[in-house]
């Protein structure tokens, strides 16, 4: 938590400097920001081109408040969380691809991969079923499961009660583990 | 319709944890080439603090001419040459005796008019169109 608050200090203050024209603060705080919300689109979207417009859509939105930030009013992050899961929801609204129940399979005959490439195969199966999923509840998901939020962060982000973060989260994990059901084995979770 | 299966038992807690694990460490990677973009794309919304390093710049390049026209005598000496200017335009909307009787001593001419070629019979005729 302590290191939480210096890296939210850490942000506001290289914002700061950004706003008054420090060139290597524009290149630090890029390079700290711009992987969390790539990461955050890319799992919202499912497609790595639209993550990148909507991570250079975030920042953007980011440099042009930068002059009016108010450091006691939000974190950095949250605010940015914020603005990218708007811009996935928009997306996926448009697109109104939100309840595909695509989700690939699995082969079942994958004995003896590697732990790096079980990583990846969970990670992708994750990704997938994430996509079936309605937006709401995916960003609550990957809010509170993936990037390690709490629920009254993910309220403040959401703009909605603890309380509908908590039902979001709820029926998103019963409907994950409904939908990874039969790929246990293929996972190899059956077995750990 | 659903194509999900509900014959599977459900995923169990440390199932779900063995999962979100591996999508913390498989987190997508950004790409070398758009991270610079975007770092590019930061420096050129920088705000208006830089815009007045901008303005400096070209106030410093004016100071150079400034500095090069000092060089050869300032204002002082501007003002001299516009007057000298001036001068020289009043000589030749009307000259002074002295000028015309320099110019015709030397080349040899009674008046100004004989020598752009207009006698005292040139007579003009002008055309009605």
């Amino acid at each position: 938590m302590a290191s939480d608050i210096s890296q939210n200090q850490q942000d506001a203050e290289l914002l700061m400097r950004f706003s008054k024209g420090d060139c290597a603060a524009a290149k630090a705080l890029t390079s700290r920001l711009a992987p969390v919300v790539f990461a955050q689109a890319f799992r919202m979207l499912g497609d790595r081109t639209e993550a990148e417009d909507v991570t250079q859509e975030s920042l953007l939105r980011l440099w042009k408040i930068a002059p009016d930030w108010d450091a006691n009013r939000a974190k950095i992050t949250t605010w940015l969380y914020r603005v990218t899961s708007n811009l996935c929801i928009d997306r996926l609204r448009k697109s109104n691809r939100n309840s595909g129940d695509e989700v690939p399979e699995l082969a079942d005959d994958t004995p003896g991969v590697d732990c790096k490439l079980q990583i990846t195969a969970r990670a992708q199966a994750l990704q997938h079923a994430l996509q079936t999923l309605p937006g709401r509840q995916r960003q609550a998901m990957i809010l509170r499961h993936i990037e390690d939020l709490s629920n009254p962060e993910i309220s403040d982000i959401m703009e909605v009660s603890v309380e509908a973060v908590e039902s979001l989260v709820s029926r998103g994990k019963r409907a994950l583990a409904i939908t990874l059901a039969p790929q246990k084995k293929a996972l190899g979770l059956e077995n750990d | 319709m659903t194509d999900k299966d509900f014959n599977y038992p459900p995923l169990d807690e440390s199932e779900f944890g063995l999962l979100f694990d591996a999508a913390k460490k498989g987190a997508p990677e950004l790409d070398a080439e758009f991270l610079t973009r975007l770092q590019s794309q930061a420096l050129e919304a920088m705000p208006q603090e830089l815009m007045v390093g901008f303005t400096l710049k070209k106030l410093s390049l004016f100071g150079q001419i400034s500095d090069v026209f000092a060089q050869f005598g300032g204002w002082p000496a501007g003002a001299g040459l516009a007057m000298a200017g001036a001068f020289g335009v009043l000589i030749g909307i009307s000259p002074p005796d002295v000028v015309l009787d320099a110019t015709t001593a030397y080349f040899q001419t009674e008046s100004l008019n004989d020598l752009v070629g207009l006698g005292d019979e040139t007579e003009f005729y002008w055309e009605d169109v």
